[in-house]
């Protein structure tokens, strides 16, 4: 058999208008931990997605033991041999561990279960894994991490050839993290080749034999990690050049404090602490589980939080609605879930953050509300037949500037936006980044919250780095920015 | 094919529910057809008086539950307030101890009285269901069967399990049996100004707006600045209200407070809002819809109780177009939205 358990020739995966995944080629050693490292974006998850039968590729080969391997479901790339420990684990909580490692695969005789070879030799492995978890057990009453140790019992009894793990230490304690490691360096014993994805370095240099560095949908470089010389190494490959095509510093500066947050804290957020000025761009960038999203929502009021935020000098309510009100908007992450009404037509859209300027005493004025429609349209230059049509129906791109339309209807004075180009195309993000800079530049405050580096660096004029729920550093935007130091930082480093 | 792209082109041009609306109404307009030339002695003025005499409960009732689906929730225990609404409203004006037995002798308030009475203890039923479903946030159906048991035990304690029918003022009966015209009745004056009442707030105002832009995204529209909880609570007290004038001139109408009125009138008034083409996913439809759709179950009734099929029978013809009828909707709609 050859050394390599997973070849990967010349993979590609195109959306429309992105190459995701552009002629990709590298190979998995056998019983090795093979780390696969880039930024948000660089391809990584249409890669595992594709391993796991998720996606279909457009073009490319890919080899399993020295044969051609293609899944089209997770359950048919388990059947093959390739097992994920995904983000949001698959186990029942409601079973318990012994049930859990059956599930799917019983043995019954007349539908009724039967104790068999199978849940010995699964009871077996995870004793093997780790004796301390009682199989009887009610699996919702087990943290995290060894709810993650039953996924990779049932992958390894099942013989699995390889385990990808997606960022398995995002969500569970120091102590359990070393536990977990000393699981994975054994795993190679019993027969199992591991992926192993992670936004944290340091973990790369401890727990890799080699790793892949991935840009842009390209391949950059497979190399051992050993042979890697440190984390800034990693990171040049990860980022190659950043360079500041964009940013204007601007010329007056205002000093007046529109928005000032003293120490807000809750379950994913610490002691945060910042102020934005009137017309000031702000930036917050962070990876995957770093706390953009649970910021952006708690300064809004959709999330509970301890501490205090001024707003104009007073007391800011706790709920959207009173955020509104005061002046403040959200664009949220989720574009179809959290932000437009996707059943709902253009028109009916627009409006829905500031009812009472198209109605008197209650009652719609529908003349009105359709010149606002068509205003905004022209004015965002949002491409559709008519402002009849169902949102559902607009690219993605369009969708979000019917978001920007509905809080810029809102007349507000701080916008929050999470993820503001996330998922749509290049010609649609200029626009957003203008209508951004427009606003900035006619006096309103923006806090932009995004995981792509140069979104944030072109456009901002102040960048907070968070990391697991805190501000790390604060960094005034110039031409002399270091991309490097922010990654180093955004990544766990001092 | 061309000629179908054609038709969806022009007929995207009235929206998916003016299409659902019009749709369903040709269906009503079939089906009064079919019953016409089918069965005898339909198509005679007082048979059709009748039918609409007989609708005007049920669409009272729909008005409330049809606002509530529209939004995304349930609301069951419309059955169980219409009879606890029926045997309060006879309790409350009852003559004091003027009978022998218990069941002679109520409160001896005026009818005026009773009536407010009764319809306050009703919102306290709606407002059990605002708490239950948006405070301790219980799955909607299962919190408003709840109340309807609760709702339908209170009448049957008051009517201790019957009916409460001696000692009635003689206004008690005068909603249900006062005509205009053939059997066309007062029941039916109240249908229409509610009726009316409820399209202004549904396609007029800003409260009608919030109904079908919490029902299209509960998320997007708490974030948007929406109080979903206040609108949802004020729908909960609205259709409690709704089904406590329902039950009211329903008691009216028998001339008692019977707390077996109202059995069943929860799935009717879903039934007749989904069949008209309000979608249980929230976000689309009408009151409209549920008129539509019960005259198409009360001709259906009628239909089969004339042509003189057994209860058993008339119950699966009813299963059968019911399921057809919602089956074709879909197939429309699918084929308009390809």
């Amino acid at each position: 058999m050859s050394d390599n358990v997973l070849e990967i020739k010349n993979l590609t995966k195109v959306f429309p208008g992105v190459r995701a995944i552009d002629d990709v080629s590298f190979d998995i050693r056998r019983n090795t931990v093979h780390c696969l490292v880039g930024e948000n974006g660089a391809g990584k998850s249409t890669l595992i997605k594709i391993l796991t039968g998720a996606y279909a590729r457009t073009s490319g080969t890919i080899l399993l033991n020295g044969e051609e391997y293609a899944a089209h479901n997770p359950k048919e790339a388990k059947n093959k041999g390739i097992s994920t420990l995904f983000q949001e684990l698959n186990v029942v909580d409601q079973l318990t561990v012994e049930e859990n490692l059956t599930l799917g695969i019983e043995d019954t005789k007349f539908g009724f279960l039967q104790k068999s070879v199978k849940i010995k030799k699964m009871l077996e492995v995870l004793k093997s894994i780790e004796p301390s978890i009682n199989p009887k057990q009610k699996v919702g009453r087990l943290s995290v991490a060894k709810k993650q140790i039953i996924e990779i019992a049932k992958a390894v009894a099942s013989e699995a050839d390889i385990i990808i793990m997606d960022e398995p230490t995002a969500a569970i304690s120091e102590g359990e993290i070393r536990r977990l490691f000393k699981i994975i360096k054994n795993l190679r014993e019993k027969n199992v080749t591991v992926i192993y994805i992670s936004h944290r370095l340091d973990e790369i240099f401890e727990l890799g034999d080699n790793v892949t560095v991935m840009r842009d949908g390209k391949h950059i470089e497979t190399k051992p990690v050993a042979e890697v010389k440190d984390r800034s190494e990693l990171i040049r490959m990860m980022i190659g050049k950043t360079v500041i095509e964009s940013y204007i510093p601007k010329d007056t500066k205002s000093q007046e404090i529109l928005f000032e947050v003293k120490g807000i804290s809750n379950s994913k957020l610490h002691d945060i602490s910042f102020d934005v000025k009137k017309g000031e761009i702000v930036g917050f960038y962070g990876l995957v589980g770093a706390g953009k999203t649970e910021l952006a929502r708690a300064v809004y009021g959709a999330d509970k939080y301890d501490g205090e935020i001024i707003f104009k000098g007073s007391k800011l309510g706790d709920t959207p609605s009173k955020a509104i009100k005061a002046g403040i908007v959200l664009v949220p992450e989720e574009r179809r879930t959290e932000g437009v009404f996707t059943i709902l037509t253009i028109r009916e859209n627009i409006p829905i953050m500031n009812m009472g300027k198209i109605s008197k005493a209650g009652f719609l004025n529908n003349a009105k509300e359709r010149k606002i429609a068509g205003e905004y349209i022209k004015k965002l230059n949002i491409v559709t037949s008519s402002m009849e049509k169902e949102t559902a129906k607009l690219s993605g791109g369009n969708q979000q500037k019917v978001v920007f339309s509905k809080c810029l209807f809102a007349d507000a004075d701080l916008l929050i936006l999470d993820e503001p180009t996330r998922g749509i195309d290049v010609g649609a993000k200029g626009e957003i980044y203008s209508i951004i800079r427009q606003l900035s530049n006619e006096g309103k405050s923006i806090m932009m919250f995004s995981s792509e580096l140069p979104e944030i660096i072109n456009n901002c004029d102040r960048i907070f780095l968070l990391y697991d729920g805190r501000v790390k550093a604060e960094i005034e935007n110039g031409t002399d920015i270091n991309g490097e130091m922010i990654i180093h930082i955004v990544t766990g480093g001092e | 094919m061309q000629s179908l792209e054609k038709r969806n082109t022009a007929g995207s041009k009235i929206s998916n529910l003016t299409f659902v609306n019009l749709a369903m109404l040709c269906v009503l307009a079939v089906i009064f057809i079919i019953a016409s030339l089918v069965v005898p002695r339909f198509f005679n003025i007082n048979n059709i008086s009748n039918l609409i005499a007989q609708q005007a409960e049920i669409i009272i009732l729909s008005i409330g539950v049809t606002f509530l689906l529209i939004s995304g929730y349930f609301d069951m225990s419309v059955g169980g307030i219409i009879s606890m609404a029926a045997v309060l409203s006879a309790f409350f004006c009852q003559a004091q101890g003027a009978a022998a037995s218990d069941l002679g002798s109520g409160l001896g308030l005026s009818y005026g009285m009773a009536i407010v009475l009764t319809l306050i203890c009703c919102m306290v039923i709606g407002a059990l269901n605002a708490f239950l479903v948006v405070k301790l946030k219980v799955n909607s159906v299962i919190a408003t069967l709840g109340t309807m048991a609760l709702a339908r035990g209170i009448a049957m304690i008051v009517a201790k399990g019957a009916q409460r029918i001696t000692g009635l003022p003689p206004e008690f009966k005068a909603i249900g049996q006062f005509t205009i015209i053939g059997t066309i009745n007062l029941a039916v004056v109240i249908m229409l100004v509610l009726l009316v009442a409820a399209l202004v707030i549904e396609n007029m105002t800003v409260f009608g707006r919030r109904i079908y832009l919490i029902g299209a995204n509960r998320v997007a529209a708490h974030l948007s600045g929406i109080k979903v909880g206040k609108q949802i609570s004020l729908l909960y007290v609205v259709s409690a209200f709704l089904a406590g004038v329902a039950g009211i001139v329903m008691a009216s109408r028998f001339n008692a407070g019977n707390c077996a009125l109202g059995t069943g009138y929860e799935f009717d008034a879903l039934v007749v809002t989904v069949l008209g083409g309000t979608s249980i996913f929230g976000g689309f439809g009408s009151v409209t819809c549920a008129v539509v759709g019960a005259f198409i179950l009360g001709i259906l009734s009628t239909s089969v109780n004339m042509l003189g099929f057994q209860p058993s029978m008339q119950m699966l013809v009813k299963g059968f177009v019911i399921i057809t009828a919602i089956l074709a909707l879909r197939f429309a709609l699918d084929k308009r939205n390809v």
